[in-house]
């Protein structure tokens, strides 16, 4: 270095450096804290007793700690592939402009945009066993059911519909960043690959997909990460699906109230989620 | 290998008419260049013979196909385009040989054909690395390479050199005028320069606002121009248009008269009021000389006393400005004339090379 970048970089750190300092305060000491914590027993006195390791046994030999895990992963799984293709899709669909497309748009971001309480409701009420449209579609007027079931009550059921309700509101997320991706890639590549003998599928493979790829990891990425600490939009419409941040809650908050265990549940989350995140970003993006 | 015919082309968007009936004949093998300013419809045509536009009326007609309604995709054509547009994501080599993946080529071909095609092009460096890895000029070659490799039927050329420095683009029109040789593809070329028309192409066809303005080959479209927007298009510098009157005996320019007889390009036929027809008349720089290192011969007219306004050396040349008949005029000469600013000079020219333009229409007489 120079002397000149030198004092650039002192300078830079300076600048830098009040935010580092509230960053730390606000994100870094709860981490500690958490880590912290997860080593202790914890009365909610206050009173703290050192376990070492004690925490993480008892919930590695936890059999509900892996049913969570299991949700958790087709939780993920469904919603992330479901976002990501359906956001693609309505992007390829509405590339090209037509008359009414704003409105299109708006609608598309709608739910979205909405707060998750009221949608919420709303589609409890549509899956309601009794007055709910959804029985009554597939029940009375399509006959592919043969008996009203409560689709929310049961646990098995409910983690579908939480992922349908996932999908349905993030997918305007994955629809608007593939979009603005999608416009903008030239032309001249797909009448280079026309020329070059490729037809509309060809086309879609070798032009679109490889200017999609960076676009479509990070959509991926981004709701990996949301949806492994999703809390609310499962916590409210189906408190029954236990992904991983609702059975920490209910370790931390209710019942046994036992926050040592909670602060070991998140510490493993957290480190699975920063390895799965460096290996991602080292690999699939290339950064 | 085939021959396109395109029979009274019209493309319009929306209300606005880009081409306006084009009828041209390539015959198989021909390296036709079309030509003009932007707007012409040049690059509209290219596109609609490569299947990326639709004519609005009019057929395409491709070896014995009309290919109207055929996809560019089956219509087994190469096409370079102004800005290469390469696959970004893909090698050299890929870019080169996927429309030979498409065509199921087996490697072993793909393999010799690339290794050709990489030497011919000087490419052989370069084949692993990506296209933003690229100059221009390299990024031109490759587009030249993923042209060249799939034999097509029809080479299309989309100002191919415009994006090139000038030393690089006179390298690589010579590159393509070889390369043309070699394979004798159909091949039809779109440039805005007049130089890459002239040297490249066995016809020009000169486009003008959507029609062809004259097509012919690059020596007849110089030499004979039709009307006044060809003339003046080809050729650096551009035909001096001056005015005159012509005569039953002479044609008058500023006093000079020059002899009918020996105006051989003047074959006007139709009778001439005694008062005389108001024409144009084209004289290239390139026909005036300094009569210092000609002698006069028959059919040459000497204009005498002229005062040199400006002078502007090119090197092997100079172009000098004069005035005559109440316009600026420019004269080529070759380094041996002893010139200066201010001074006069006898400038001889052949008369069989003016020709003259109907004043309204400008349409050659």
């Amino acid at each position: 270095m120079t002397p000149l970048e030198r004092a650039e970089a002192k300078f830079g750190w300076k600048l830098v450096a009040p935010t580092i300092l509230i960053l730390g305060l606000l994100i870094l000491y709860p981490l500690m804290y958490n880590v912290y914590l997860s080593f202790f027993d914890v009365q909610l006195n206050g009173y703290k007793t050192f376990v070492g390791f004690e925490n993480y046994m008892k919930l590695l030999s936890n059999t509900d700690y892996y049913s969570a895990i299991g949700t958790t992963s087709l939780y993920l799984l469904g919603t992330v592939v479901g976002t990501t293709l359906l956001g693609l899709a309505m992007a390829l669909l509405l590339k090209e402009p037509f008359k009414g497309r704003g409105l299109v748009n708006a609608a598309i971001m709608l739910p979205y945009v909405a707060p998750v309480i009221s949608v919420v409701f709303g589609w409890q009420f549509l899956f309601d066993p009794i007055s709910g449209v959804v029985n009554y579609l597939f029940v009375d007027v399509l006959g592919v059911w043969s008996e009203r079931t409560n689709l929310i009550g049961n646990p098995d059921s409910a983690l579908w519909v939480v992922v349908l309700f996932d999908i349905w509101k993030h997918a305007p997320i994955a629809y608007l960043l593939i979009l603005s991706k999608l416009v903008s890639i030239s032309g001249d590549q797909y009448e280079a690959a026309a020329i070059d003998g490729y037809g509309p599928v060809g086309r879609f493979f070798h032009v679109t997909l490889p200017e999609l790829y960076f676009v479509l990891a990070t959509v991926v990425l981004l709701r990996l990460i949301w949806n492994l600490n999703r809390f609310e939009d499962v916590y409210l419409l189906a408190p029954n699906v236990q992904t991983l941040p609702i059975f920490t809650y209910y370790q931390a908050f209710t019942g046994v109230i036992d926050q040592g265990l909670a602060a070991a549940t998140s510490v493993i989350q957290l480190a699975v989620l920063s390895v799965f995140i460096w290996f991602y970003i080292k690999k699939i993006m290339k950064w | 290998m085939a021959a396109i015919t395109l029979k009274n082309i019209i493309k319009s968007y929306d209300k606005t008419q880009v081409v306006k009936g084009i009828d041209l004949a390539i015959e198989d093998g021909e390296f036709v260049v079309l030509v003009g300013p932007s707007g012409c419809g040049k690059s509209t045509t290219l596109r609609m013979i490569a299947g990326l536009e639709q004519p609005t009326s009019g057929d395409i007609i491709i070896g014995d196909r009309v290919v109207n309604d055929i996809e560019p995709q089956d219509r087994n054509i190469a096409m370079v385009f102004q800005n290469y547009a390469l696959y970004p994501h893909k090698s050299v080599k890929e870019n080169i040989v996927f429309a030979l993946r498409r065509l199921k080529v087996d490697n072993e071909e793909i393999e010799r054909r690339l290794s050709e095609i990489s030497e011919m092009l000087q490419l052989e460096e370069l084949l692993d690395r990506k296209p933003a890895d690229l100059s221009g000029g390299q990024r031109q070659r490759v587009a030249m390479g993923r042209a060249i490799i799939r034999e097509a039927d029809v080479f299309l050329f989309d100002e191919p050199l415009s994006n090139l420095d000038s030393k690089l683009r006179s390298h690589m029109r010579t590159e393509i005028g070889k390369i043309h040789n070699k394979f004798g593809r159909t091949s039809v070329y779109v440039t805005h320069d007049q130089v890459e028309a002239m040297t490249l192409a066995d016809k020009v066809v000169v486009l003008h606002d959507g029609y062809i303005a004259q097509s012919g080959t690059p020596m007849e479209i110089y030499l004979n121009p039709t009307n006044i927007f060809v003339a003046q298009f080809i050729g650096s510098p551009s035909m001096n248009i001056i005015e005159g009157t012509l005569f039953n005996d002479y044609l008058d320019i500023d006093g000079y008269h020059l002899p009918r007889e020996q105006l051989s390009n003047v074959v006007y036929q139709a009778s001439i009021p005694d008062s005389g027809l108001k024409v144009k008349v084209g004289i290239r720089p390139d026909f005036f000389n300094d009569k210092a290192f000609f002698s006069e011969t028959e059919a040459a007219f000497n204009f005498t006393n002229l005062t040199i306004d400006l002078i502007e050396p090119m090197g092997f040349d100079k172009e000098i400005l004069f005035n005559l008949a109440g316009g600026s005029v420019k004269a080529r000469l070759d380094l041996r004339s002893e010139i200066k600013r201010g001074g006069e000079i006898d400038l001889l020219v052949d008369l069989s090379r003016v020709l003259i333009f109907d004043y309204q229409t400008e349409q050659r007489l």
